[in-house]
């Protein structure tokens, strides 16, 4: 048998992955339910890196554990592969921002790499997917460590591994990076768009750094306002691979970054 | 002393020292007639009187009979501590209509359920056991409950990304991060389960070290008192350290940050 969240079937796959229409999320609160997003429209295509830009308090956050399946809407449909979303799609992977809650202090880093595995796979396969997982993120010199004596960098890594090795069809992150100083954020950049290139996953990926946004993404979202709603959404059109250096020299990278702080500024002094 | 060298385990001669120093002033104390209590014995006498119950093997006896009582009371205490923590843990349902009960039932003195125990079951090991168990639950229903309510709720999340079932998602997420809880609520139990298996001996089941005290005080044999005293300490010291040393062996990642909590 094999595992079930495996995007190589040979079925035609169409390119539609997620698609949001009209979608608005109410959360609870204590003084009623909170408008949280508004007539947000999205959709995700096979294959590319859809980053989503926004301030902070946008509802970002909610707007990617909505596609995780964590979170309902309460108006409009989300669909994925063309079926409405009830729960945790399969093939789908959400890499929480706060890596220290998210990972299993008590599992060593390769078991911790193997709990979407467990069960569903032959142990002799889920070695090789672990091994395969912890090399993809440079991690495998560790296998054996635990999460709480790694770096701060090194255990989101690891979170990626776990993410990765169910070989997802669509990686969902939520600021990964955020709580990382600039260095290891530059790195781990690099490191996601390499492995992407040899996975092929499709990336959905939250953040409020517009340059970070633009570097990873292939296409721009930006998310506005209280309530959040959708603004513009961009095409990167920036040659690939990226480079931290040459890239963010590109005048059109400035270009774009310049559109995506006006288009920020924009609407947030309206 | 030439094993000396080799021996690992680390001794702590300055606590040691400071024993030996209170046994001698309390012996020179009663020798010298510094202190004048008819029924006080010198440590020397507790020390033979140690060495006769240990030869007649009455110590053995009474020290299995309550070894015994502790165990079985301690392993039900944790068995339905556990069981029910976990339920009450997950369901805030079950939490909102028994927590009030709970809170009256837990500071009640397990002490005042001897006569309860007396009257139901009369002089008897299932007395002895239930006023063993019913105390010594707490600790672990307690600290049970609330370490599965303390799990982080990015880790259900992380569960459900991933698409574990139920029984997994206890498995794999909620029992091993309950698990430091559980284990310090195991830990004060046993300690508790000793003091109240020695009560329940002392005022109900008339075997046991417990009994043995009272025994000896009836038969006005002071030294054999002490000497029992210092047993059910020792046992004690036994009990706690036998279990640390499981849990170290059994989970060494997590008997660490057991240390730092309990």
């Amino acid at each position: 048998m094999t595992v079930a969240c495996d995007a190589r079937q040979g079925a035609p796959i169409p390119d539609l992955v997620f698609s949001c229409r009209d979608v608005s999320v109410a959360l609870p609160h204590k003084d009623g339910p909170r408008r949280v997003l508004e007539g947000i429209s999205l959709d995700l295509f096979r294959g590319e890196v859809l980053t989503i830009v926004g301030p902070s308090g946008t509802g970002k956050t909610t707007l990617i554990r909505l596609l995780a399946g964590l979170t309902r809407s309460t108006r409009g449909t989300v669909t994925v592969n063309d079926r409405p979303i009830d729960g945790p799609p399969d093939g789908v992977v959400i890499v929480f921002q706060d890596y220290s809650h998210a990972l299993l202090q008590w599992r060593t880093v390769a078991r911790n790499v193997a709990l979407g595995l467990e069960g569903r796979l032959p142990r002799g396969e889920i070695h090789e997917r672990v091994g395969e997982a912890l090399r993809l993120v440079r991690l495998s010199a560790h296998a054996d460590d635990h999460p709480w004596q790694l770096s701060g960098g090194m255990q989101q890594r690891l979170q990626i591994a776990r993410a990765l090795a169910v070989r997802p069809a669509v990686l969902l992150m939520d600021e990964p990076f955020g709580a990382l100083d600039a260095m290891t954020k530059a790195a781990l950049q690099d490191e996601l768009l390499r492995v992407r290139e040899q996975t092929k996953s499709s990336v959905v990926f939250v953040t409020h750094d517009i340059e970070e946004a633009v570097y990873l993404g292939d296409r721009v979202a930006v998310i506005t306002g209280t309530p959040g709603r959708i603004g513009q959404i961009v095409d990167v059109d920036l040659p690939k691979p990226r480079d931290q250096i040459v890239t963010r020299q590109l005048p059109r990278f400035l270009e774009l970054r310049y559109r995506l702080h006006h288009a920020i500024g924009q609407t947030e002094h309206a | 002393m030439p094993e000396r060298r080799g021996n690992r385990t680390r001794i702590n001669w300055p606590g040691l020292a400071t024993i030996a120093l209170v046994l001698a002033l309390w012996e020179i104390a009663l020798r010298a007639g510094l202190a004048q209590y008819q029924n006080l014995p010198t440590p020397s006498a507790i020390a033979r009187g140690l060495a006769e119950i240990a030869g007649s093997g009455q110590l053995y006896e009474d020290a299995a009979h309550t070894l015994w009582s502790v165990l079985v009371g301690w392993a039900a205490a944790v068995a339905a501590g556990v069981v029910l923590g976990l339920l009450l843990g997950a369901s805030p349902t079950l939490r909102r209509y028994s927590l009030a009960s709970i809170e009256v039932l837990r500071p009640m003195p397990g002490i005042a359920f001897v006569p309860v125990g007396l009257l139901l079951f009369g002089f008897s090991l299932q007395m002895e056991l239930m006023v063993i168990i019913l105390p010594a639950l707490w600790p672990v229903l307690v600290n049970t409950m609330d370490a599965v309510t303390g799990v982080h709720a990015r880790l259900f999340e992380v569960g459900q990304t991933f698409r574990l079932s139920r029984a997994e998602t206890l498995r794999k997420i909620i029992l091993p991060a309950a698990l430091p809880g559980v284990l310090v609520g195991a830990r004060l139990s046993m300690t508790l389960a000793l003091v109240l298996a020695v009560v329940a001996e002392m005022v109900g089941n008339p075997s046991g070290l417990g009994y043995a005290v009272v025994r000896e005080q009836q038969a006005m044999r002071p030294e054999l008192v002490f000497a029992y005293v210092a047993v059910i300490g020792a046992l004690g010291m036994i009990l706690n350290a036998a279990l640390t040393g499981a849990v170290a062996f059994v989970f060494p990642t997590i008997s660490g940050r057991l240390r730092e909590v309990a």
